[in-house]
């Protein structure tokens, strides 16, 4: 089952789930997965899991954080003392 | 601020406050030293908004003060131990000479991460290294493209990937044994390989 190709798509399977291979390797590897469970397995298990940490990155800042930053912001405008 | 341009730093910066804060929170694990991470990187950035070129990519400019922010102020100050992670281009290439899962596991985990919450994944993050959590978290969340978390945390892209891998390895990892303890998912028997890993037993 480990053929070079499997090899080649778990290798770069990473590089492929984030968008930073050329288009030709993404094409390549695009059609090794689709004929290949076990590595469109790995594929799919690693992708949830991408969507999976994207899900933590949404929390918004406390007001009273936002209200001392413009505070400390406005204080040292150039233009404050204007 | 240029008179040339229409560029307005202090609006354009303060609108990835939300998203420094959110970084800033999985960065140092707790509300209190987030908000003081975000309002240094603030301050920073406004102390240094000349040195910024309009037109280049202030978010990508902000994430590098915070992280050397970050590395210089709180990690320090968490005494975190030094971390022992020998991270070359020959490691995570020898350990990515990576095996399928055999098809019975590699669907009971694809099932198992549906049932996977917020909170678990945050737990997770936080027990990886910070140099693995922040490269996984700038990746995954922010989408920056490796070239550009290469210049954030200041190290080579080779060193982004080898994070990248290590870091979503040892998640992948965490994630399975939490299943694992809800009994959602059945683990493989481990066994241990000569150089003090662990390797998965193909079934």
């Amino acid at each position: 089952m480990s053929k070079p190709e499997c090899e080649e798509a778990l290798d770069r399977l990473f590089e492929y789930i984030d968008h930073e291979l050329p288009e030709d390797e993404i094409h390549r590897i695009g059609e090794h997965l689709r004929e290949c469970p076990p590595c469109e397995a790995e594929h799919r298990i690693n992708e949830k899991i991408k969507r999976l940490v994207n899900r933590t990155g949404h929390d918004v800042a406390p007001d009273e954080l936002r209200q001392r930053i413009l505070t400390t912001i406005r204080a040292t405008r150039p233009d404050a003392g204007a | 601020m240029t008179d040339t341009t229409d560029f307005d730093f202090e609006a354009e910066a303060l609108s990835y406050m939300d998203q420094l804060y959110a970084a800033a929170l999985r960065m140092t694990r707790n509300g209190a030293d987030a908000e003081d991470l975000v309002q240094e990187t603030f301050a920073k950035a406004f102390a240094a908004q000349d040195k910024f070129t309009p037109g280049t990519n202030l978010k990508a400019w902000l994430y590098r003060i915070q992280t050397n922010a970050f590395i210089n102020t709180y990690r320090k100050k968490q005494r975190e131990p030094k971390r022992s992670d020998a991270e070359t281009v020959e490691d995570w290439q020898l350990a990515a000479a990576a095996e399928h899962t055999s098809s019975g596991l590699a669907s009971a985990e694809d099932r198992a991460l549906d049932a996977i919450g917020d909170d678990e994944v945050k737990r997770a993050l936080s027990e990886l290294s910070d140099d693995f959590r922040m490269a996984v978290y700038l990746s995954d969340v922010e989408g920056f493209a490796y070239k550009e978390i290469a210049q954030i945390m200041d190290t080579p892209v080779g060193t982004v990937m080898s994070r990248l891998h290590r870091g979503r390895k040892l998640l992948r990892e965490k994630l399975r044994d939490y299943a694992a303890e809800r009994g959602v998912y059945e683990k493989a028997p481990v066994k241990k390989k000569e150089d003090g890993g662990t390797c998965r037993v193909q079934a």
